[in-house]
């Protein structure tokens, strides 16, 4: 059993309007989200001494210069480099910075201004633009369709199963006023959808757009002044380059700290009242699914085909929609999850509340390169 | 055009003999001199010790299909003529894997996983010869 997170509590959480286009520089989305995540807290700019910030389309600004740009003096920074795998990484550091005294109040927010083609630019680091771009490769759609391919032998996994996932996803979304995709979808409307790169059709791939999404973090001290719901991590995890010697194992590594994760939680996948998934693809949904210990290797099709993984089901999944049915603001994909999961505890979610959330865990994963992503992380949340 | 042109590697004193061996019509990977193990893509140091030595050496070309897929809608317009075509995830039979395209024709819907395949060179820009596979 790891060291918990004691003595930290996540107090406060914002999200922007997603929207497909905007004018507004991600400078502007990061601090709408973040101004929203301190409201709810109750909180103000003046009392935040720690920010970590995730945008692919920030630079040449970083976080530094953010908190230059906000007015903010801080004692601590993070800047998110593990793509999607980041929100749940800053917080988990940020919150070992507030046990050890180095900050007080953290803001963490993801944001970007996305649309197809910068999605479709994104990665720029040589293991996909060097040494998969030159052949066509497809980008993250062409990448994930071999995972889904080979998955799906391995497996005997049918498209069906992932379909189920992502109707269930969609008919959450059509309750989430802030998703993007409400239309309802049946099993004919995924399985026929547009191709993209077999396996995997349009409903299978994330929807590029503009947003952000932010979380408080605070030190006992401050947090018990606070007229809000506390929540706490639980357990949590991350691990980078899984295994480094095969790209195509279904791991990305959450498998390695899963069991330290649910021990110092005290909780295991059973006790969830809700899971909050990595859903750039649904492949790696289920690889996340089965690292966790939700299913075993290669069980997770049968597992969603067992459940309902609507908000009144008995496997709430992405609970908001996720970024298949909500839409991924780039960066902000890794907090998607985290906004929603708090919203769900704090009981704010509206027509889509779990009722009587007090678990949940959020997954992140990211930074993806030569074939694969290579980041991984997650967290258990818990409402006091 | 820029829009005509395909995305080529960024040449850098690391992976420079590597593309320059595929203008010569030769596949050629690094090795390392402590460990012996093949290395791709192309690394300052080894990834399976950590060793500092890597020579480059002729591989065979041949190779197994992990997994493919059959791209419908390219990253970049420079490949939309030729879409849609099956980008491959090649084993090498000296261990390392790397994508690649298939060279010659195969069914939209063929199943590749596990066939053999070996290597052949595709005249992808003006000054660029990239490896492809073809089915052995």
């Amino acid at each position: 059993m790891g060291p918990g997170y004691e003595g930290v509590y996540v107090v406060g959480t914002g999200q922007t309007t997603y929207e497909k286009k905007t004018d507004k520089p991600v400078q502007r989305l990061i601090w709408e989200a973040s101004n929203l995540a301190l409201r709810s807290a109750g909180l103000g700019f003046r009392d935040v001494d720690g920010l970590g910030v995730t945008a692919f389309t920030l630079g040449p600004d970083n976080v530094t210069t953010m908190t230059e740009h906000m007015g903010l003096t801080c004692r601590w920074l993070f800047q998110g480099l593990y793509g999607g795998a980041s929100g749940v990484s800053g917080m988990l550091q940020a919150a070992r910075a507030i046990q050890h005294g180095d900050a007080e109040v953290v803001v963490i927010v993801a944001a970007d201004a996305f649309d197809v083609t910068s999605h479709m630019n994104m990665s720029r680091n040589p293991g996909q633009h060097d040494y998969m771009g030159p052949w066509g490769y497809g980008a993250a759609n062409g990448i994930f369709a071999m995972h889904t391919r080979l998955y799906m032998k391995e497996f005997g996994a049918t498209r069906e199963d992932f379909g189920r996932l992502c109707i269930a996803q969609r008919e959450n979304a059509m309750l989430n006023p802030n998703a993007l995709l409400r239309t309802r979808m049946g099993m004919e409307d995924y399985l026929n959808a547009r191709p993209v790169a077999d396996p995997l059709r349009l409903f299978d791939c994330v929807l590029p757009c503009c947003g952000a999404d932010a979380v408080v973090l605070a030190s006992e001290a401050v947090a018990r002044r606070l007229d809000v719901p506390l929540i706490r991590i639980l357990g949590g995890g991350e691990v980078h380059n899984h295994p480094a010697d095969d790209i195509y194992r279904f791991s990305a590594g959450w498998e390695t700290f899963a069991g330290r994760m649910w021990n110092t939680a005290g909780l295991g996948p059973r006790d969830m009242d809700f899971v909050q998934l990595y859903d750039d693809y649904p492949l790696m949904e289920f690889v996340q699914l089965e690292g966790m210990g939700f299913a075993p290797r290669g069980g997770a099709g049968t597992l969603i085909r067992d459940n309902d993984c609507t908000v009144r089901g008995t496997l709430p999944i992405n609970t908001g929609g996720g970024q298949l049915s909500a839409g991924q603001c780039g960066a902000s994909g890794g907090m998607i999850g985290v906004y929603e999961a708090v919203t769900q505890l704090r009981h704010e979610a509206g027509d889509r509340q779990v009722p009587d959330a007090r678990h949940g865990v959020v997954a992140g994963y990211g930074q993806v390169s030569y074939g694969r992503g290579l980041s991984a992380s997650a967290c258990v949340l818990g409402r006091e | 055009m820029a829009n005509d042109l395909k995305p080529m590697p960024r040449l850098t004193s690391i992976n420079r003999p590597f593309f320059e061996a595929c203008n010569a019509g030769e596949l050629r990977l690094q090795r390392c001199t402590a460990c012996a193990k093949h290395v791709y893509f192309p690394r300052v140091c080894c990834p399976h010790c950590g060793g500092g030595a890597l020579e480059w050496v002729a591989v065979s070309g041949r190779g197994t299909i992990r997994t493919h897929t059959l791209v419908r809608r390219p990253q970049h317009p420079s490949f939309f003529p030729e879409a849609p075509y099956h980008v491959l995830a090649v084993t090498l039979e000296e261990g390392p894997l790397m994508y690649s395209r298939l060279a010659g024709e195969a069914p939209e819907d063929a199943d590749l996983i596990g066939r053999k395949v070996r290597v052949t060179f595709s005249q992808e820009a003006p000054g660029q010869k990239l490896p492809f596979f073809e089915l052995a």
